[in-house]
């Protein structure tokens, strides 16, 4: 099997980097190029397989690690490919989704047609299979060839296992691990409105729609617009971006958007030392990012607020797990043994930990695992929410003072950086991350609330652009009314979207000027976003040269 | 605040002993809420040699070895079996020695016949000191002095098992098959609560004590040890309600002649906790968790039965049963004049916890519970 895996690794992987164009060899060399693929991300590889073939379907296995570029790993994305090691894992994923797929259990519902006998080869029901289950899982019909290619071998297999079933198994399987499943390509052609000139086909257009409002591949109905051409008329599109809007899909949307902008596939390698922070379970430790999320789909597509408001919001949702790891009471009045259940919960009024700032999926994943970091907190809050650029450390910085939260000399976190700053090697960036970080110093490496440290009261005064405040409550108000806040997220959608950043121009003004307009509707800007003209565009080979 | 440490295991007078059961954060009229994290016979071993001078009684190797000689196994056979759980005879000889009750004439279970069986004569502890209670407020020669208090101690139950390897354990070490079982039920079984009212917890003063059964099972923390401030739902079951007065002196919580106390439990660690004559004492940790001893009389048969009921004792089950029967030191059988009651200790811990009723009213909140969080007892939901 490794075998085969690597030599079919071997045949496909040269083809991703470079730029793909359907153009044939007798079409004029465009003046642009076709953006870079992208490869998906776990989450919409996951997002994908349920909406394809059901959420019964467990997804198991670890995937090759994202990168992150422009504080995105949307972005990051285009410039990673498949190592060797990573195909072997795709392909045990694969692999495990296959044999479900085609399993006694799920067969009838999941395949298309019933093979005249299950011992043998069925060249009809398999091409009826390639052809339905294909084109959901490459976001495009498949071509004659590749269609009677997949046939061939999936009628090899089940003549040599005796098995028809097995044999589907196969070559969904050689699907899943197929360039064309785990790289969303953008194709281009020559475009007949515009003679010269070339725009995205309509199925690339469909997979980048669907990537970025519902975080998986395109439905029937999008993909049928794209073949008829819909996409390309402008009420065409209006239509199809209307209709995915208005979808409960479009929470996993919004839900990817922010699991990226936030960095949460950083929680993959958070620890905490379970002596110091015994509350912070390997159960919270799962639910912070959940509560996160359910907050934000809760504020920005339930209840359409302000997203500016996500920052002050004392509505969120808890588990009784995560309300003892903020100490806080949450009553379930499920019988013994239940799983955890979402509960909605409301802080007091003026309660500091109002937003999505102090919960722990923020304070705990820019906490080393021993003790908390304002700058590492800072640092998060500038890049992530701000889209401010913090410079890293120099190399050879000294982290004895900070990180020593022993010593009786400097109690408290405010005291080790005030300390360790007096280098002027340090001061410069720290001057960028501590004053706004030190104002979270009320919530532990766990997200804990609380009063002192190391016996010390802890002081939250801090300092963001020159404006002064105090606590988590002060941090969130400023950060609310921070002008870079709404700019950010704004060309962070954009990014997400589109995988490299917008441009400056009038029409991304227009955008910025109504999403202002709408009280900054989330939905709404993602809506624009998807209607503009800029959201297709294609790089010329000029700006890809550079 | 001073808090609790391990005290010297000397005998410690009680002006010494303990320290404030809360000096934090000091509220009027609270009401602060705990889950019962861990409960097992109170140990006190530290001198095993003052207490068990002849230390006859070994481990369950050196019960079993026993067991099979009696059973007429050679020495050799006996230890072959012992050591090896697959040895052809094993199977035949752990039969024969759960099965050596003769009732009628025919072999017969030693768990429901332990009568039918010899006594073993374990040895049992002699030594001075013991946890516990003057239960009964007069002296005799049994009474044992509490290390904590240097007070008198009623606690035959001590006297009874104190011998043997399964209790050779001294706080904050746990007695083994106790702390196993525990261990094992803690994950699924409904816990305990108990509550602490007064009009100020930071000073001396009279308080209500409030235990129950609660419908959720206790949650770990990330070390193994029970989370702290978890939300759990009281049962309104009235037959595990039980309330006790009780004053805080010096810092520490007493409940002294508290009446009877019930528990209900989940097999196979206890199936209940009942105690007459309920005594309580209670201190407060460094980490907001609160531990102490409750003593009473207990039936000695029940808590024989739970003893026998765990998967595993490691013990000689007869030889524990004739030690509590002789050791039983109240309410008489008015035909045979054999007690039925033995003075018992219970060492108890327990975590700060929110506790609502079964309306969803939250009715007692952790210590630890400062501002701003107070305000959030009426918040949760919406």
């Amino acid at each position: 099997m490794l075998k085969r895996v690597l030599v079919l690794a071997a045949s496909v992987l040269p083809l991703m980097g470079s730029p793909a164009s359907l153009s044939s060899a007798t079409d004029p060399v465009p003046a642009v190029v076709a953006p870079s693929p992208l490869r998906i991300s776990p989450a919409f590889y996951k997002q994908s397989i349920i909406d394809i073939f059901g959420p019964s379907i467990d997804v198991e296995g670890r995937f090759e690690p994202e990168e992150r570029e422009e504080g995105l790993m949307a972005v990051g994305a285009r410039k990673v490919s498949v190592t060797d090691a990573g195909l072997e894992l795709y392909d045990d994923i694969a692999r495990g989704i296959a044999a479900q797929v085609v399993d006694e259990k799920r067969r009838t519902a999941l395949i298309p047609c019933k093979p005249q006998s299950a011992t043998a080869a069925d060249d009809a029901c398999a091409r009826t299979f390639v052809t339905q289950t294909g084109r959901l899982v490459f976001r495009r019909p498949l071509t004659e060839q590749e269609i009677a290619t997949k046939v061939k071998l999936a009628g090899e297999a089940a003549t040599t296992l005796k098995d028809f079933y097995a044999g589907l198994g196969a070559i969904l399987g050689d699907m899943l691990i197929a360039p064309d499943f785990l790289f969303r390509h953008r194709a281009i052609e020559p475009d007949p409105a515009k003679p010269g000139e070339y725009r995205l086909d309509g199925y690339s257009k469909a997979a980048q729609l669907a990537a970025f409002l519902w975080n998986s591949a395109p439905d029937d109905m999008l993909l049928t617009a794209a073949a008829t051409g819909e996409l390309h008329t402008a009420d065409g599109l209006r239509r199809q971006v209307d209709r995915m809007a208005s979808s409960p899909a479009l929470e996993s949307g919004v839900r990817s958007f922010f699991a990226d902008m936030l960095g949460f596939a950083d929680f993959e390698t958070l620890a905490k030392d379970p002596m110091f922070f015994p509350a912070y379970t390997i159960k919270a430790k799962g639910q912070t990012q959940e509560q996160t999320l359910r907050t934000i789909v809760d504020h920005l597509i339930i209840r359409q607020g302000d997203y500016r408001d996500l920052f002050t919001t004392p509505r969120t949702f808890l588990t009784r797990s995560l309300a003892a790891l903020y100490n806080v009471p949450l009553v379930e009045l499920a019988d013994n043994g239940q799983p955890d259940r979402w509960i909605p919960f409301t802080y007091p009024e003026d309660d500091p930990r109002a937003g999505i700032l102090s919960q722990a999926s923020f304070v705990a994943l820019h906490s080393p695992s021993g003790r908390s970091s304002p700058t590492l907190r800072g640092k998060a809050l500038r890049e992530n929410i701000l889209c401010q650029r913090v410079p890293p450390p120099p190399g050879d910085v000294q982290f004895n003072i900070v990180q020593d939260t022993s010593n009786p000399l400097y109690k408290t976190a405010r005291q080790r950086l005030t300390a360790h700053s007096t280098s002027p090697a340090c001061a410069g960036c720290h001057k960028i991350t501590d004053p706004i970080g030190l104002s979270l110093e009320n919530f532990d490496s766990s997200g804990a609330w609380r009063i002192n440290e190391n016996g010390a009261e802890i002081d939250t005064n801090a300092e963001l652009n020159g404006v002064k405040f105090n606590g988590a409550a002060g941090l969130a108000k400023v950060i609310r009314n921070d002008a870079a806040l709404t700019g950010c997220v704004t060309r962070r959608v954009y990014a997400f979207g589109v995988g490299a950043q917008p441009p400056r121009n009038d029409e991304w003004k227009a955008i910025e000027k109504k999403f202002a307009d709408s009280k900054y509707n989330f939905p709404g800007l993602m809506r624009q976003v998807a209607l503009s003209s800029m959201f297709f565009a294609l790089p010329s080979t000029q700006e890809t040269a550079k | 605040m001073v808090v609790r440490k391990r005290v010297n295991r000397s005998v410690a007078p009680l002006a010494a002993a303990v320290a404030l059961f809360l000096a934090a954060n000091p509220a009027k009229a609270e009401t602060q809420g705990y889950v019962i994290s861990w409960f097992a016979t109170a140990t006190y071993n530290l001198d095993f040699k003052g207490n068990c001078p002849e230390d006859r009684n070994g481990g369950q190797i050196a019960y079993r070895l026993r067991t099979l000689k009696q059973l007429g196994y050679a020495d050799d056979v006996a230890k072959a079996i012992v050591q090896d759980e697959e040895h052809p005879l094993a199977k035949e000889a752990n039969l024969k020695a759960e099965t050596r009750a003769v009732v009628n004439g025919k072999p017969a279970s030693i768990y429901n016949y332990p009568e039918a069986v010899p006594d073993p004569n374990l040895e049992l502890s002699s030594g001075k000191y013991a946890y516990g209670f003057d239960l009964d407020g007069k002296t005799n020669p049994n009474d044992f002095e509490d290390p904590d208090t240097g007070l008198k101690v009623d606690n035959q139950l001590w006297r009874a098992v104190g011998c043997t390897e399964s209790f050779t354990a001294t706080p904050p070490d746990k007695p083994y098959y106790e702390d196993l079982t525990w261990n094992l039920m803690v994950d699924s079984a409904p816990g305990w609560s108990l509550r602490i009212s007064g009009e100020d917890l930071s000073k001396d003063g009279p308080v209500k004590i409030v235990l129950d059964r609660i419908t959720q099972h206790l949650d770990r923390n990330a070390a193994g040890g029970i989370l702290h401030n978890m939300t759990y739902v009281i049962d309104p079951s009235p037959r595990s309600h039980n309330e006790f007065n009780g004053e805080i002196k010096d810092g520490v919580l007493w409940v002294k002649k508290g009446g009877n106390l019930y528990l209900e439990g989940e097999m196979p660690y206890h199936h209940e906790i009942a105690l007459e004559n309920t005594h309580m004492r209670i201190t407060r940790q460094e980490n907001q968790e609160i531990a102490g001893y409750w003593s009473g009389y207990l039936n000695w048969k029940n808590w024989v039965y739970m003893y026998t009921a765990r998967p595993v004792n490691g013990e000689d089950t007869i030889g524990i049963y004739y030690a509590l029967k002789k050791s039983a030191d109240a309410d008489p059988d008015p035909k045979t004049g054999q007690n039925r009651m033995i003075s018992a200790t219970w060492r108890m811990e327990a975590v700060p916890a929110y506790l609502a009723d079964i309306s969803g009213k939250i009715v007692a909140t952790p210590a630890s519970a400062s501002q701003p969080l107070q305000k959030l007892a009426d918040s949760s939901g919406e």
